[in-house]
């Protein structure tokens, strides 16, 4: 095995410098899923790395009164740490299904988002909290809301060639919310998914309504949403069909299994807006 | 590439090759046994290190990535005080862990107590779940770490003392 050129950036700048002039080179932090999907004694890697875990810039969290903004390379463990005053419930929840205590020690958020080949966990949660990720490259940044790493056929697509610095929640509050892991917990399979609900009531109307579930494949639909945001509530027997039949069919490009388990889920959320 | 770090307290220096987990570096370069390569994907627990005082799962840590950090293997945290108030909840307890589990569930309570100093029984099974192993029932093994608690307590609260 050909012994790779990791580079250990000394801040972001340098790291951006390190990208433009090695085209291609792999990006590395928290390495968990790579380490974990190669199995075998040695870790193939690309012929060069950069190694971008112990970057200043990437590693901050802080909180504005409209957003949480969480550095790529915070851990999973540290994000838990901010505690359930900084953390909107349901990423809380959804982090909190990430891996054991030991493996969200080292597996960071960006790296979460940026897996290669699936959804993991924090993007269905992110995806109903319309969160943001920041692409950095020599051109500047460039914020793109979670849902544009969504590519053909519900496949992942993260953009190539940048880095994923930081990650923006609105804090926005949300009167009923769940999550759902379906699967395996510890590590992730084929039949790994999760589910996100999130919606939001005033004076009895349905004024938000968002639904995403994501595994090897991710789903939400933004023309569903609409078509049952402005509704009262609690919605009809009538209604919650028709939203449940809308959402089978959209789910339709998911395999067998996966496609039974989230009409359930989306079936109980409806049950959660018709009580 | 020569990766400097500080292992169980002392300060080494290795070649390691880009390709190696930590967990098989330390075998080779250092000789040490206590974290073990298992699975190779950070679900049996075997190979869990202290990681700048965080537990890991050494298999998934590259190992030129403990360059200038402090990395504690379950020969170095043996000698603490900590293992040894672990090791006599456990017995205390009558948690009869096996050869396969017994390092990675003291560890595992040590870094759940740094952390919650009186967990509770869901917090234990929690990190308890970094080494999962049907040898033992769950319920002794919280009592286990329940009883390393208070001893803990103890110990800290009489050096506080002092």
């Amino acid at each position: 095995m050909r012994d790779a050129e990791v580079h250990f950036p000394k801040d972001l700048a340098d790291a951006l410098d390190i990208m433009r002039k090695r085209p291609g080179i792999g990006i590395l932090a928290g390495g968990t899923d790579l380490f974990r999907e190669q199995g075998g004694r040695g870790i193939a890697l690309p012929d060069d790395v950069l190694f971008v875990r112990d970057l200043a810039e990437l590693r901050r969290a802080g909180l504005t009164e409209r957003f949480l903004e969480i550095g790529a390379a915070v851990t999973i463990a540290e994000l838990l740490e901010l505690g359930e005053s900084a953390l909107p419930p349901l990423l809380a929840e959804a982090v909190r299904g990430i891996g054991t205590p030991a493996i969200r020690n080292l597996a960071t958020l960006g790296g979460n988002l940026a897996a290669s080949g699936r959804f993991m966990d924090s993007w269905p949660a992110l995806a109903c909290l319309d969160g943001l990720v920041e692409l950095r490259d020599q051109g500047g940044a460039t914020w793109m809301n979670v849902n544009r790493l969504v590519g053909e056929g519900g496949r992942s697509a993260v953009p190539e060639g940048g880095l994923i610095t930081r990650i923006r929640v609105p804090l926005e509050k949300w009167d009923i919310f769940a999550l759902r892991k379906v699967g395996p917990r510890n590590y992730p399979t084929p039949d790994t998914a999760v589910f996100a609900f999130a919606a939001r009531t005033d004076k009895g109307i349905l004024v938000d309504f968002r639904i995403a579930f994501a595994g090897e494949l991710a789903l939400r639909s933004p023309a569903i949403e609409s078509s049952v945001i402005g509704r009262a509530l609690p919605l009809s027997a009538r209604e919650s069909s028709t939203v449940a039949e809308s959402y089978r069919a959209a789910a339709s490009f998911l395999p067998e299994g996966l496609s039974l388990q989230f009409g359930v889920l989306v079936e109980s959320a409806l049950g959660m807006l018709a009580s | 590439m020569t990766v400097s770090f500080i292992l169980n307290g002392e300060d080494v220096s290795a070649r390691a090759r880009s390709a190696d987990r930590l967990s098989d570096f330390l075998k080779r370069a250092f000789g040490l046994s206590g974290a073990i390569s298992d699975c190779r994907c950070g679900h049996c627990g075997r190979c869990l290190v202290f990681l700048d005082g965080r537990l890991v799962t050494s298999c998934l840590v590259p190992a030129f990535g403990v360059r200038g950090k402090e990395v504690v293997t379950f020969e170095g945290f043996a000698q603490t005080a900590d293992y040894i108030d672990i090791a006599e909840g456990f017995k205390t307890a009558g948690v009869e862990s096996c050869g396969f589990c017994s390092s990675a569930r003291c560890m595992a309570a040590a870094a759940l107590l740094e952390r919650r100093p009186r967990p509770s029984p869901k917090e234990i099974l929690e990190y308890m779940s970094c080494a999962p192993c049907r040898c033992t029932d769950p319920e002794i093994i919280v009592r286990g770490v329940q009883t390393a608690a208070e001893i803990r307590s103890r110990r800290l609260y009489r050096r506080a003392g002092r």
